[in-house]
């Protein structure tokens, strides 16, 4: 393992309660937004002998029969589930700063420095995402044409695996391209929080030769795979359960989710600590720890004993 | 004494075959046409110039005047009405509004029309739209004869014709060089209840022709395999690159043949009570894989059809796998020869390959032999076909497996059947002409899935074995005939030894619904003023049941009781009214009750309100809730790579 992957890997093991918060956090979203869910399909199933179909198996007619049911709003709860991601999207737009801060200084912060640094980079990290779907959708527009001539060739080209060869590679060109954007915006995002810097455009500009410079990309690549062999795992594991094992589906599947997080939190820390030992552009302008804070306990966070934990 | 015992057996065994053989020749339809055609297949241009003589025999007992045809590759034409309404509703194989490609360009053009012994007719060819009045429509076209045909007699057509076929759409057409001959030649129309019945082509019909017999001569591109309805008679090598190759087919009522540089062919046989078939599959070299699944079915399909519905008469049955980009041209039924449909990657839960051999050989008995008219009556094929589909592929692949077998799911073919069902369950009734269905989804969903459950449903009220009796009745009085509806419900009337009118009319006739409920279920102390408590085995209680009818169709309900001392009670009511009150006094109280606890009710909508259960089980509910909230969780991570 090469010394920033380590040093990430470190930071992400050291700092681990970040990952089970943000996991927390990820969970009461979607659980809370599930609730209309779970209450339409209670009335619907809790009293019906048909609904052992879906429980000693897994039956798709019986599935497909109980979404047709009128009072099954569908569309109801895809927007819940929508704006359940738009909720956690925004959530981590406001703990990057924290987040980054944390990863950057390596070292524990109070409460009050977390949130103080969340909000103070917060509309910077909305300006970044929000530049970052420049680089995304062309991405996406990219992808819609290669799918697009991936189903001409799988009609019309002769070899006939042509086009789901052309689709595959493509979809892993984009794929590697998305993660290369994402070190961009990482690298970004790192910068900004340790040089306090507010000119994003710039910041973006200084940091477009470092993602194919630093060495970091190839280190990115790696991570994912292992994120991508986690996830395959634990979702291998998964498929060979017994349908009635729902309580241990939920947690190989929880698992997964957990490994999703610490994949992405390792990479952010990754670029954190390779920018951490960059010459500052700036001076470094995050905001100092708060006079008033309370001393930080081993993981980073304020051990007041009356607050939850901010992360 | 041995020795003259064996030789009478053996006189005997020979009597019998010979009687046998001649009961072969004897024409097993009432053979109304004779066609032969010759043509040249250009591969470069996809057209195919040839003549074709066709000879008809007036078998309707009263003098013809006049005679239409179908020309069905002018379909294919912007301004025809197949692309009018594929473009307005779609099609099966392309959503509505898929636009113009020039590609799809296909046509039938008559050189010369020649009536034997009266001249050349060509001249007085006229189009003709009698189903829309679509003026740019040259799918039918008619011809006066110059003196009426008696009764009896026969008359022969010469004609010269060029077909273009298209790049492949609805089931015909070019594939790079593989090629898809369906519907390809001037074909006759049918004189069929005191009229002759030659719709045009529409976006969402299929076919409709007389028996006779076909000699069908081929040009075409050397070392090409070719296939076709009937059996090969003949081959020779031209020595100019090109080989002509001769089928002839009998007591069948369409042609189609397939060409195709590419494929492997695949022989094998099946031995069923007929004699031996012989199965000829024309496969694509990078589907080689789907050759052991496509065997399974289709052996498994005919052992099935032969045990339940009647023999199989042909010598031959052809399978052609598409290609690739070709999918337009899978999953279709022709005479003796069907399309099917696979890829490289067929995933062996996914039993869609098994599903299209079985549902397209199916078709040799509900279209290939038993003849109904598919423009007005599609019901009549494509669901009594899905009615034996059900049923088959439950014998061969499981009755909750027989479609998807997966790990993480199943789905039965019965239960495919319903979803399609319940998309668009009132819009249409199944007796209506094909072209006039709402959209693709009622016509899909009334005239193959509606007629299956019908069926299915019917196995409920009268016993499977009886349905199955009484379609191998109907079968054996209609096959090689074109019965109407009217002749099936009578057929199978009169097998089951029930007048099922008031069955038949609410499912083929109406567009009623139907789905029971239980309204409320409860149990209370009879003694309800009583202030002594309870007791169990002594107090008793007045247990009550209402099921209720939420839509019009009457059917009888069996409802099916269970109480807390293990005791289950099942009562019938005739379903005459709106909702009926079940209620039982007695030292037991109720723990669930179901509407049809066989689950043979397949026409009911919805399944999840038939039953009730006192204790609540959250275990499906948390199941679905828990996977709800997993698939929230990934979709705000996947959004989530945003920060």
């Amino acid at each position: 393992m090469s010394g920033s992957v380590r040093s990430g890997a470190g930071l992400l093991w050291r700092h681990q309660r970040l990952v089970w918060w943000i996991f927390a956090v990820n969970l009461t979203i979607a659980w809370l937004s599930s609730l209309s869910a779970r209450a339409m399909l209670s009335k619907v199933l809790d009293h019906s002998l048909e609904s052992a179909k879906l429980v000693t198996g897994f039956n798709l007619g019986a599935l497909v029969l109980m979404l047709e049911r009128p009072d099954v709003q569908m569309g109801s709860l895809t927007s819940d589930m929508l704006g359940a991601s738009l909720i956690f999207l925004v959530y981590l737009l406001f703990i990057d700063g924290g987040v980054l801060t944390v990863y950057l200084e390596d070292r524990k912060l109070s409460r009050a420095e977390f949130f103080e640094n969340a909000g103070l980079f917060f509309w910077r990290m909305v300006r970044l995402s929000l530049y970052s779907l420049i680089p995304f959708a062309l991405l996406g527009a990219a992808h819609s044409g290669i799918n697009n001539a991936a189903g001409r060739l799988a009609s019309d080209a002769a070899p006939e695996r042509l086009g789901f060869y052309v689709q595959v590679g493509g979809g892993l060109v984009i794929a590697l391209l998305a993660l290369l954007v994402r070190l961009w915006f990482d690298l970004a995002q790192a910068r900004v929080v340790r040089d306090g810097e507010r000119q994003i455009f710039r910041t973006l500009l200084h940091s477009f030769k470092p993602a194919f410079t630093s060495g970091l990309y190839v280190k990115y690549v790696g991570i994912g795979l292992l994120g991508m062999l986690a996830f395959a795992a634990g979702t291998g594991v998964w498929v060979y359960l017994p349908h009635q094992a729902a309580a241990a589906s939920f947690v190989v599947l929880e698992l997964v989710t957990v490994t999703a997080i610490a994949t992405r939190l390792w990479l952010k820390a990754t670029s954190a600590s390779w920018v951490a030992l960059q010459p500052s552009g700036a001076a470094v302008t995050a905001a100092p720890p708060s006079e008033s804070s309370a001393p930080a306990s081993e993981d980073g966070l304020e051990a007041s004993p009356n607050a939850p934990l901010p992360e | 004494m041995k020795i003259r015992c064996w030789r009478i057996w053996l006189m005997a065994v020979g009597a019998l075959l010979a009687v046998s053989a001649a009961a072969q020749n004897t024409p097993l339809s009432d053979r109304v046409v004779a066609y032969q055609i010759e043509g040249t297949y250009n591969e470069k241009t996809h057209t195919l110039d040839a003549t074709e003589l066709l000879t008809y025999t007036n078998k309707t007992g009263t003098q013809l005047t006049r005679f239409p045809f179908h020309l069905f590759l002018n379909a294919f034409q912007p301004k025809s009405t197949w692309m009018t309404e594929a473009e307005r509703t779609g099609q099966r194989d392309a959503p509505k509004g898929a636009g113009w490609e020039d590609k799809h360009f296909g046509s039938n053009e008559v050189k010369s029309l020649e009536i034997v012994g009266a001249g050349d007719v060509t001249k007085q060819m006229k189009f003709i739209s009698p189903d829309d009045g679509n003026a740019d429509d040259r799918t039918v076209f008619e011809i006066a004869l110059p003196k009426p045909l008696a009764a009896g007699q026969s008359i022969q057509f010469k004609i010269h014709f060029v077909a273009k076929f298209p790049e492949v759409v609805a089931r015909t057409g070019y594939k790079r060089n593989f090629l898809m001959a369906g519907q390809w030649f001037p074909k006759v129309g049918v004189f069929w209840n005191g009229t002759w019945n030659c719709h045009q082509f529409h976006a969402s019909t299929e076919f409709f022709g007389d028996f006779g017999t076909f000699d069908v001569k081929l040009t075409l591109p050397a070392k090409w395999n070719v296939g076709a309805s009937g059996v090969q008679t003949g081959a020779k090598d031209n020595g100019n690159g090109t080989q002509t190759v001769s089928f002839h087919g009998e007591d069948i009522h369409d042609f189609a043949w397939t060409a195709d540089p590419a494929t492997k062919v695949v022989e094998d046989s099946v031995r069923l009570s007929s004699g031996t078939v012989k199965i000829r599959m024309l496969m694509q070299p990078g589907h080689m894989n789907s050759v052991h699944r496509y065997l399974e079915a289709l052996k498994g399909t005919m052992h099935k059809f032969d045990e339940w519905i009647g023999p199989y008469p042909y010598p031959q049955i052809t399978v052609v796998d598409p290609p690739h980009g070709g999918g337009a041209a899978g999953g279709m039924e022709y005479p003796a020869l069907f399309t099917a449909g696979t890829t490289w990657w067929e995933p062996n839960w996914y039993l869609e390959p098994e599903v299209t051999v079985e549902h397209e050989f199916g078709h040799q008995y509900w279209y290939g032999m038993v003849a109904t008219n598919e423009f007005e009556n599609a019901w009549m094929d494509e669901g009594i076909n899905s009615y034996t589909e059900v049923k088959i592929m439950d014998a061969l692949y499981g009755k909750e497996t027989s479609y998807v077998n997966s790990r993480l799911g199943t789905l039965s073919e019965r239960g495919l059947q319903r979803m399609s069902y319940g998309a668009a369950p009132d819009r249409d009734p199944a007796a209506r002409n094909a072209w006039q269905f709402v959209d693709g989804s009622s016509y899909g969903g009334i005239t193959y899935s509606k007629t299956a459950l019908m069926m299915l449903t019917l196995e409920s009220l009268i016993g499977e074995k009886t349905v199955i009796h009484g379609l191998h009745q109907y079968f054996e009085r209609y096959k090689f005939k074109h019965p109407a509806p009217g002749e099936f419900t009578a057929a199978m009337n009169e097998a089951v030894g029930q007048n099922l009118d008031w069955y038949w009319k609410q499912t083929i006739d109406g567009t009623e619904t139907l789905d029971d409920r239980i309204l409320t279920a409860s149990s209370e102390r009879l003694d309800w003023y009583s202030e002594a408590p309870e007791k169990k085995g002594v107090t008793v209680y007045h247990n009550e049941v209402i099921v209720h009818r939420r839509g019009t169709f009457d059917i009888p309900v069996v409802l099916e009781a269970k109480f807390d001392d293990g005791s289950v009670v099942r009562e019938r009511w005739d379903g005459k009214d709106r909702w009926h009150r079940f209620a039982w006094d007695r030292k037991t109280k109720l723990v669930s009750a179901e509407i049809d606890p066989d689950h043979g009710n397949l026409l009911d909508r919805d399944p999840f309100n038939n039953s009730w259960t006192e204790k609540a089980s959250g275990k499906a509910s948390g199941k679905l809730a828990g996977y709800w909230t997993l698939v929230t969780q990934w979709l705000e991570q996947a959004l989530g790579w945003l920060a």
